[in-house]
């Protein structure tokens, strides 16, 4: 007889456990008052929190503010942070506010009505906030832009003395670059240092077609306007001016090893960089050496007084399963995360925020190890950012289609024309049809 | 476990119980309390299965004629999905590289796992331990694997091609940087990682044959190949029917090797059904056309293990 009791307190544990499992869910999802004090307690998802610092700064600054509104981070896996969000909106057991990470999922979230109208929020920004356009549809708007990256182009100033090259003077198009890499090759070939580092992402090639090309669309899929950027990059390649593609995708290599250790003279990345190279150098994993950003390569020479790159903004939105306390203490927040006070305290720890005026710039300029010349400053806060994803049903499936497009042109299994007619082929019959 | 729990005496009074039709018999309330107790045995499995996979399942059906993003109602669409699938390329490229990778790596590995398990079910000195080698690359991490075997199909710098130069091979292959050696490759990889396991079970269907048959066959004046094909093939014949089950089932459904391996690429050349699946539903956030692709998969999976249970039921008579 005792057995049967071990089995049924068993089975009672096992069920305790299911249930609360399934349960535990829920109570991220619920924020409110503690008490009766007015005290609101907001949860906001964020991901790999141990390194990505930016949610609890913006929370700790927000806090210090209006110490009557708490907010919580909830964590999520980076990688699959859109999976799980989806299931948790689906499941009514995401948090309060959560992050847009690229714009790329933005369309499923606003047309599947899981973001709140906060037109009254965006309506109060000042104007310096880039990134809000890309949130608004027919006229309302549905998350706040705290970050806006950009891309750069990052380069080594010993390495560029050491091989008698003039720095990139923040008037470079392609064709400069591209002469640039190969001198730079030759001077240091004795040293087995590339000129420079395209790494494996569609976006080193795509997005700066996109944002550069005259009417260049992503979702008319006519694509030609990138085959030019595809024939530089895989003469590059060939020539042996940058780590071909393969060897990248084969070896795994990593971009941070190539510049921090200096392996590559130039490689152009995403503003994202700029504090990771400086917590690397700190760290030991990167070299100490003299480097800058300059502005990306441009198409032609009109565009150098106000460059033009690419990237998503980040915003954050509000779930509207959340209660009206709550979404009223949720929108002080995204008002909070526009301001120039929530820009400065985002600078200090390295990250590119929405607003860069003088005061943020002056901030994230006098980080420690940050270089201090003329065009990195320019770079950070003189540009045209144009978003990489356009906000459209049909994105996800025009970026995959031209993510394949991408592997088999830089490969070498088909020519840039050759790939990018497939890939319109194949937009046309999937997707635009 | 489950019969100690009950008294000793049960067992005869159930037997009783039988014959007394008209009372209250005390077999009924034993074996009442026996099924209970199997249930709560299985129920902890049984309700994650239900909850985890037999649920999802069953709405995949329902899902395959709908249109959803995950959010709000699924839009009933009828055989709309099914249709785009009909004129859909990237999908007939998916299932033709499904096929292309099934036909290479069930023979295979076959092959590989019966060679392997018949040169170690002698006895070798230290044939524990190459048995414990070859089922390693089962249960090492598929990340890992991919990582380092990515790194030896590197195209100039890897370990296989330099081996292939040092051989005399001129123009080695591009392995997975090439849309014609990238399937190749993960087959070679697919076929490495499991062989080990389906060795483990031709072993067990080897211990199984009796050694009376070898010796017959001995004194009959059969050689190694002749007792190969008439003792060793035939003997582990419903082994082989269950590897090949398997083997082709998991051929098809194939997913986490090629996401790691290669990402489909270069192009589609290596996108295969599941990661199609993966594509259309978790990218695109299209679950009622990804439903549909998989409810394909589903059949043709159905199919094939149909007509071989049926070729190996007429084999047996």
């Amino acid at each position: 007889m005792k057995r049967s009791y071990l089995t049924a307190t068993a089975t009672a544990a096992a069920a305790a456990l299911v249930l609360t499992a399934c349960g535990g869910g829920d109570d991220q999802g619920e924020g409110g008052q503690d008490g009766a004090s007015g005290a609101v307690t907001v949860s906001l998802a964020g991901w790999s929190l141990d390194t990505t610092p930016e949610f609890q700064v913006l929370a700790d600054a927000f806090h210090e503010q209006n110490p009557d509104v708490t907010i919580d981070l909830v964590e999520y896996s980076a990688d699959d942070y859109d999976t799980q969000m989806i299931a948790d909106l689906s499941a009514g057991s995401a948090p309060d506010l959560y992050v847009m990470k690229n714009l790329k999922n933005f369309f499923t979230y606003e047309d599947g009505g899981q973001l709140v109208d906060v037109s009254d929020v965006a309506g109060q920004l000042g104007d310096e906030v880039s990134g809000v356009d890309a949130y608004t549809v027919d006229g309302a708007t549905f998350a706040i832009p705290y970050r806006q990256d950009a891309w750069y182009l990052y380069y080594n100033k010993d390495l560029f003395d050491q091989a008698g090259v003039d720095y990139p003077d923040g008037s470079w198009t392609w064709d400069d670059y591209a002469d640039a890499a190969e001198e730079l090759t030759t001077g240091l070939d004795e040293s087995n240092v590339y000129g420079t580092y395209q790494h494996e992402w569609q976006s080193t090639v795509q997005g700066f077609a996109n944002a550069q090309s005259p009417g260049a669309d992503l979702l008319s899929g006519q694509w030609d306007y990138m085959v030019p950027f595809y024939e530089r990059a895989v003469d590059l390649q060939d020539e042996g001016t940058q780590l071909d593609y393969g060897s990248i995708t084969t070896n795994s290599v990593s971009y941070q090893s190539q510049f921090g250790t200096q392996k590559t003279a130039m490689m152009v990345m995403g503003s994202w960089y700029v504090a990771t190279l400086l917590a690397q150098v700190d760290s030991g994993e990167a070299d100490e050496f003299a480097w800058g950003f300059a502005p990306a390569p441009q198409l032609d020479s009109s565009t150098v007084e106000e460059p033009i790159t690419f990237a998503d903004p980040t915003g954050i939105g509000i779930n509207p399963a959340a209660d009206d306390d709550v979404v009223a203490a949720a929108k002080e927040f995204l008002a909070f995360i526009g301001s120039e006070d929530a820009a400065s305290a985002l600078a200090e720890i390295g990250i590119t925020p929405a607003v860069t005026n003088d005061t943020v710039a002056e901030t994230y300029f006098g980080i420690d190890g940050m270089p201090t010349d003329g065009v990195s400053r320019f770079a950070f806060s003189t540009h045209d950012v144009r978003p990489e994803n356009p906000v459209d049903a049909n994105t996800a499936a025009l970026q995959n289609i031209l993510e394949d497009a991408h592997s088999a042109i830089m490969s070498g299994s088909v020519s840039p024309a050759d790939g990018i007619d497939e890939a319109e082929q194949r937009a046309a019959a999937e997707v635009l049809g | 476990m489950v019969t100690t729990a009950v008294p000793p005496t049960g067992s005869t009074s159930s037997r009783t119980g039988r014959n007394r039709p008209g009372g209250h018999p005390p077999g009924r309330r034993l074996r009442l309390r026996n099924t209970f107790i199997g249930w709560t045995f299985i129920l902890p499995n049984f309700i994650g299965f239900a909850v985890l996979t037999l649920g999802p399942v069953l709405a995949l059906f329902y899902l395959g004629f709908t249109s959803w993003n995950a959010f709000g109602q699924a839009e009933w669409v009828g055989v709309e999905n099914f249709r785009g699938l009909l004129t859909d390329a990237t999908f007939h490229r998916a299932l033709l590289n499904t096929g292309y990778y099934a036909v290479l790596h069930i023979p295979l590995t076959l092959a590989a796992s019966l060679g392997l398990a018949l040169l170690l079910n002698t006895k070798l000195r230290g044939v524990a331990f190459f048995r414990t080698v070859a089922f390693f690359p089962y249960i090492t991490s598929i990340v890992a694997i991919a990582v380092v075997w990515n790194m030896l199909f590197s195209p100039d710098a890897g370990v296989i091609n330099q081996f292939l130069t040092f051989l005399g091979v001129d123009d080695p292959p591009g392995w997975t940087t090439s849309t014609d050696w990238s399937m190749p490759a993960v087959v070679i990889v697919g076929t490495w990682r499991y062989m080990g396991y389906y060795m483990l079970l031709f072993l067990a269907g080897l211990q199984a044959i009796p050694p009376e048959l070898y010796e017959a066959a001995r004194v009959d004046g059969a050689n190694a190949i002749q007792r190969f094909w008439n003792v060793t093939v035939p003997g582990l014949r419903p082994t082989t029917f269950f590897i090949t089950v398997m083997l082709t089932i998991e051929s098809f459904k194939v997913f986490d090797l090629i996401l790691v391996m290669t990402n489909g690429g270069p192009g589609i050349s290596t996108l295969v059904l599941s990661q199609y699946i993966y594509r259309k539903g978790f990218e695109e956030h299209d679950f009622g056309y990804a439903s549909s692709v998989a409810i394909v998969l589903f059949g043709i999976c159905i199919v094939v293990t149909v007509v071989q249970f049926l070729i190996n039921k007429r084999r047996e008579r």
